[in-house]
């Protein structure tokens, strides 16, 4: 009894340590305690969120192949892609939710293809999905012309930008696929067998786990992930343009591995790929409020840049660095 | 009986094996057949000059990038360290003159890189994705301090008083324009003469020295190579910084093409296709196996592949769709052609 | 003999791979509720028979007839529901899990959740009386543990069969003796067991059946009780061998270096000296911190304090590269993960540390590299098609060789082997040992440390125990009994 409490309580503090991304989102916000614009509000954390939801629900996904021992560079063209693709349905007279569901699909489609050739050819994901991703980044300008497009479909905007009890809607929807994928990698089957696959291959495949199929359906997921991401940011801002999200895919991918999903596979989660994420946000979005009166105005664009280069510079290499020295000291 | 038919197989597989080998070659080579077929205009010398010009900044940065990409590594902070070199090095023409300005830019690229590479080191990234997050942020910060610099302005060659000569023709210039001597070599860009130059220091670096052979050991594996004796800290902190030369080569020739540079648009995507150059000619992104001119191969086929669509007027967004489609289905069959091996 | 006695009978089971015939007609029968030891040299063939069994590999003829039910394809997942379970070397267990959803991996269904599993685990855990909590990670546990979690596992699926591919051989002596305990326990339960090892103790200790394997065939299937440990040997490697060690070379001269001080968080104040000539044996647990004492001398692990001195000159050891030019060799522990490329050849292999001294001005050499090559693999009698062949394709020994030849060609001063002759067949270890008694006979010094201690008894001048970091004594092994080293070793004595 007293040794499993004793090791439940090490376990924690194991946890909080390797939890780089609680330390730093502290930080910020004592950090903001000194800002003379006061972003403790509902109003702040709702429009934070409205901001942050699109990549939470792209990193909801993109969890699932990284847990998976891959990672997926493709996101950011789905994600521009499956906007384009429901703008320009409906403009040609699709009703909006077949329009949206279509779009969905699309990110389903490509999924599967990135699944055929990563888990079925055995390709490396890092480089035929940073290829996908070019592929799909050329459908989505030739498809919109290098323009943005929008529509004028009243439905179609109230998908991101109505309310449903008191929350912004784009919110609720990231809650609730943030709660099935937590449920699905949780307390099923599927999600176990995905820790298993991703800890060891040839042992879970020698343990029956029918491998190649589920990690197949991890970049189903995720592809199906980024497309619905792609819907709700078109949809919040009412315009699908192929410049977005040159930097998503690795950005999303950084801030999984920094919420402590590991790229060895088998760790992580959906709470730490969210946390990650609420960093990365966090700080660009505090970064933009961050003001004192008198003194300081405000903070230019690219120290922000530059702060924000620092900030993703600095945890991973403090993550590498204490495993170097836990290898050290032998 | 038995034996000659396993000796006749054993030739079977190697003629399949060389196909298999140079398959970005065959790629080539079906790829210039078919568009001479197609576009007569594809086989005039004056298309050839403009291929050959078409060895521009990408030619260099994967040749840099093959070296890390050999050592088991990734860099992905190219655009971040192009755009700083770019603009550091046009900022300092008119302080310090054009040669002095592009020496320091070269110098500014190995210290970059080493300093990556140092980094690296430090923390102990010794794994392509520690690696790969590393660079991908260390990009935003030489991207940030470019901008700083610069105030986010582009800077143009036209208000530049001291002259540049070879800014000027580095890109549009030929031989024939130096020496006056008019002959077939007359046509050939500068661009490719310096590629060339690169690219047969860096062969026999990698192929000869001892040094650029431990590359590949680093690559393979990286614990046995150091407890083999091979300073696989130095050779990681190498590799950066010729990576990071390459890269103010590349820097030059980018800015050299254009007559505005802007800072956040003159590096832009250039990890993306270096790696992709690199891979697309079959080095190994697990580190160890491929070299040079495997890279020479990759660029090759993305060049061709824009000249011959240029050529058969393919709408530019449909271009890239191809171009993506070429990658993804070359490196498919690079893995296909490993498994198997 | 009783048909229904017989568990498992496989009968003319022949697989070949490109190039080799690894089983030959193989037939065997075993015996219900015994322990049925296979004992064979690397590329008998055991290995491949047990993954055929297991569904790995499949055969190309043959049958196989388990518990009365003949099988012709076969995969892991469906022989372990039959109720036949192997025990890897290298342990079948996903590292990132839990032990409890290890035991019940692809299982999670039947177990409806996970609660359920750790419950189950907990209760099969207790019943070969482990202790182990099943809510800790694998990669948290020791390598006995492990084995524990992977016996657990076999269990959990009522196996009838349990093959166990060299158990041994991470173990310390005292998991060892709680192995055979659960060993026997199961025996007496009714479940049958394989037991392959090269350890020709453990086999006369634990097996009440033996199969000898050689070259994809099966020698002979005898009972332990009509076999000698000669004839054993014999059987193995097809001949007599009068020894399977040579005399002890005797070329013990001065101090040639002095380790002082060696402080890490595992070594407490190693200090010794090696002598010129000398073969020097390293005896201790694993763990016990003798691979991390070469590891320091080398410069692959950091050390604080740590003075090392050859030929009374301080030497300045940062890490492998200062160690190599000191006139150091180290053959590391793990031959495939930290002593060859795999997918480099047998070439680039031998010559990769010793390319600074056929190059000029940077630039190497290639037919001195060439030459190298060949000298090292006549040398050594390396068995390689052609010196380009893929290191990954040759057997253990012949990898080993490859490190040992990289070291032979730059001659240094002190080569330190760190497990030369594991998982190697007897006959090359009698080569290594000779090669080993060659260079101390031309002036070079030895550290050796293994697993094995009569070979390390056998073949070394003077022997060190070490115990949790400390070495615990210091034995000339002509005069010293091994039992008395051994618990020195294992921290008797106080």
């Amino acid at each position: 009894m007293d040794v499993a409490t004793l090791s439940f309580g090490r376990k924690t503090l194991k946890i909080l340590g390797k939890q780089k991304a609680i330390v730093a989102v502290a930080l910020i916000l004592i950090a903001m305690l000194f800002s003379s614009s006061n972003i403790f509000t509902r109003n702040h954390l709702f429009a934070f969120l409205v901001v942050a939801a699109p990549d939470l629900v792209i990193a909801f996904g993109v969890t699932f192949a990284v847990i998976c021992r891959a990672c997926d560079l493709s996101v950011g063209s789905v994600m521009c892609l499956s906007g384009i693709i429901a703008i320009q349905l409906i403009n040609s007279g699709v009703p909006v939710f077949i329009a949206v569901l279509i779009a969905i699909l699309s990110g389903t489609v490509i999924g599967f293809i990135n699944g055929f050739l990563i888990v079925q050819q055995k390709t490396e994901a890092f480089i035929i999905t940073l290829g996908m991703g070019m592929l799909l980044k050329g459908v989505a300008l030739f498809m919109s012309n290098a323009r943005p497009v929008s529509t004028q479909d009243p439905a179609f905007n109230s998908i991101s930008n109505s309310t449903i009890i008191g929350l912004p809607s784009i919110v609720v929807y990231m809650l609730i696929i943030g709660v099935l994928a937590y449920c699905l990698l949780r307390f099923t089957s599927f999600g176990r067998n995905c820790y298993a696959l991703g800890g060891d291959y040839e042992v879970a495949e020698h343990s029956g786990i029918n491998v190649v199929r589920t990690k197949w359906a991890a970049f189903v997921i995720t592809g199906t992930c980024a497309a619905i991401a792609g819907v709700l940011l078109s949809s919040r801002i009412n315009t699908g343009s192929a410049i977005y999200g040159d930097l998503t895919p690795l950005l999303v991918n950084c801030s999984v591995v920094i919420g402590g999903t590991s790229f060895a596979g088998g760790v992580g989660g959906i709470a730490q790929s969210g946390l990650g994420i609420a960093v990365m946000h966090m700080l660009r979005y505090c970064m933009r409020m961050f003001r004192i009166d008198g003194v300081l105005p405000g903070i230019n664009q690219h120290v922000q840049t530059l702060v924000f280069g620092i900030v993703i510079v600095a945890i991973i290499a403090m993550d590498c660095y204490a495993i170097k020295r836990k290898k050290e000291d032998v | 009986m038995l034996k000659q038919e396993a000796l006749k197989k054993k030739r079977l597989n190697k003629v399949g094996d060389f196909f298999m080998e140079y398959l970005v070659l065959m790629a080539i080579v079906a790829l210039v057949i078919v568009t001479a077929i197609v576009e007569p205009r594809f086989l005039t010398a004056n298309n050839f000059r403009n291929i050959m010009g078409q060895f521009g900044p990408l030619s260099f940065t994967a040749l840099g990038m093959t070296f890390i990409i050999l050592g088991g590594f990734i860099d992905l902070s190219l655009p971040g360290m192009i755009s700083l070199i770019a603009m550091i090095t046009l900022s300092l023409f008119d302080v310090i003159g054009e040669v002095p300005a592009m020496i320091f830019g070269m110098a500014l690229g190995v210290f970059l890189g080493a300093f990556n590479g140092t980094l690296l080191v430090r923390v102990g990234a010794t794994t392509q994705a520690k690696a790969l997050f590393i660079t991908f942020g260390m990009s935003q910060i030489y991207g940030a301090i470019s901008q700083l610099i610069t105030g986010g302005h582009p800077i143009s060659r036209l208000f530049i008083e001291h002259p540049a000569p070879i800014t000027q023709n580095l890109s549009s210039g030929t031989i024939g324009d130096i020496f006056g001597f008019s002959s077939f070599l007359d046509s050939i860009p500068i661009t490719f003469i310096v590629f060339l130059f690169f690219l047969a220091i860096l062969f026999i670096f990698q192929k000869k020295t001892v040094l650029g052979r431990s590359i590949n050991y680093t690559g393979g594996n990286f614990l046995a190579a150091e407890l083999g004796g091979i300073p696989t800290k130095r050779i990681m902190v190498m590799i950066y910084s010729i990576c990071g030369f390459m890269v103010a080569i590349g820097a030059i020739a980018a800015f050299s093409r254009t007559p505005v540079a802007a800072p956040e648009i003159i590096g832009a995507n250039y990890e993306r296709d270096s790696i992709m150059a690199v891979v697309v000619g079959g080095t190994s992104l697990t580190g160890g196996r491929g070299n040079v001119l495997r890279t020479v191969l990759g660029v090759s086929l993305i060049i061709l592949l824009s000249n011959c669509m240029n050529l058969m007027q393919i709408n530019s967004h449909l271009q890239e769709v191809f171009r993506g489609a070429v990658l993804v289905t070359a490196i498919w069959l690079d893995h296909r052609r490993h498994a198997n091996a | 003999m009783d048909k229904s006695d017989i568990i498992l009978s496989i009968n003319g089971i022949n697989k070949s791979f490109p190039g080799v015939k690894a089983l030959s007609d193989a037939s065997m029968e075993v015996r219900k509720g015994t322990v049925h030891g296979v004992v064979g040299e690397n590329g008998a063939g055991k290995s491949t028979l047990m993954k055929i069994l297991s569904g790995i590999h499949t055969k190309d003829s043959g049958t196989i007839v388990f518990d009365g039910e003949t099988i012709e394809h076969t995969t892991p997942i469906q022989s372990i529901r039959r109720g036949l379970s192997i025990i890897y070397q290298e342990f079948n267990l996903v590292n990132t899990l839990t032990v409890g959803e290890n035991i019940f991996l692809g299982r999670f269904k039947e177990m409806k959740g996970l609660r359920n599993s750790h419950k189950e685990a907990r209760k099969l855990l207790d019943s070969i009386g482990s202790t182990i909590d099943t809510h800790s990670l694998v990669s948290d546990l020791s390598a006995a543990e492990k084995q524990m979690v992977e016996i657990t596992k076999a269990l959990s699926f009522d196996s009838k069969l349990i093959i166990m591919d060299e158990p041994s051989s991470s173990l310390t002596a005292d998991e060892l003796k709680r192995l055979f305990v659960i060993i026997d326990d199961l025996r007496k339960k009714g479940v049958t067991m394989i037991y392959i090892s090269h350890k020709l103790d453990e086999i006369f200790q634990l097996c009440d059946i033996v199969t000898v394997m050689r070259d994809g065939f099966i020698v002979d299937t005898k009972l332990i009780n009509d076999l000698t440990r000669n004839d054993m040997i014999a059987m193995m490697i097809g001949r007599e061998i009068e020894n399977e060690w040579p005399e002890r070379p005797r070329c013990a001269g001065e101090t040639l270096m002095e380790v002082q001080n060696i402080r890490t968080r595992k070594l407490k104040d190693i200090s010794f000296e090696l002598k010129k000539g000398e073969i020097l044996g390293f005896v201790g647990l694993v763990g016990a911190g003798r691979t991390e004492i070469v590891r320091a001398i080398y410069g692959a692990d950091r050390a604080k304090d740590l003075k090392i001195m050859i030929n009374d000159k301080l030497l300045k050891i940062r890490k492998p590269a200062d160690g190599k030019r000191s006139g150091i060799g180290l053959l590391p522990e793990d031959r495939k993960l930290e002593g060859l490329v795999l997918s480099f050849s047998v070439k680039d292999n031998i010559t990769m540390s010793s390319l600074n001294n056929i190059a000029k001005f940077g630039f190497v050499n290639t037919s001195l590299e060439n030459d190298i090559a060949d000298r090292q693999i006549k040398a050594l009698s390396i068995k390689t098609p052609t010196p380009h062949t893929k290191t990954k394709t040759l057997s253990g020994g012949n990898q080993q060789k490859c490190i040992m030849g990289r070291w032979l060609e730059l001659n240094p001063d002190i080569l330190i082997l760190d497990e030369p002759t594991r998982g190697i067949d007897v006959g090359t270890k009698y080569e290594i040992y000779l090669l080993m008694k060659e260079i101390v006979e031309n002036g070079g010094s030895i550290i050796i440390i293994s697993s094995e201690l009569p070979e390390v008894l056998a073949m070394s001048n003077r022997v060190l125990t070490i115990c949790e970091g400390r070495i615990t004594g210091e034995f000339n092994p002509e005069e010293t009994s091994a039992h008395d080293i051994m618990d020195a070793a294992i921290g008797g004595g106080d």
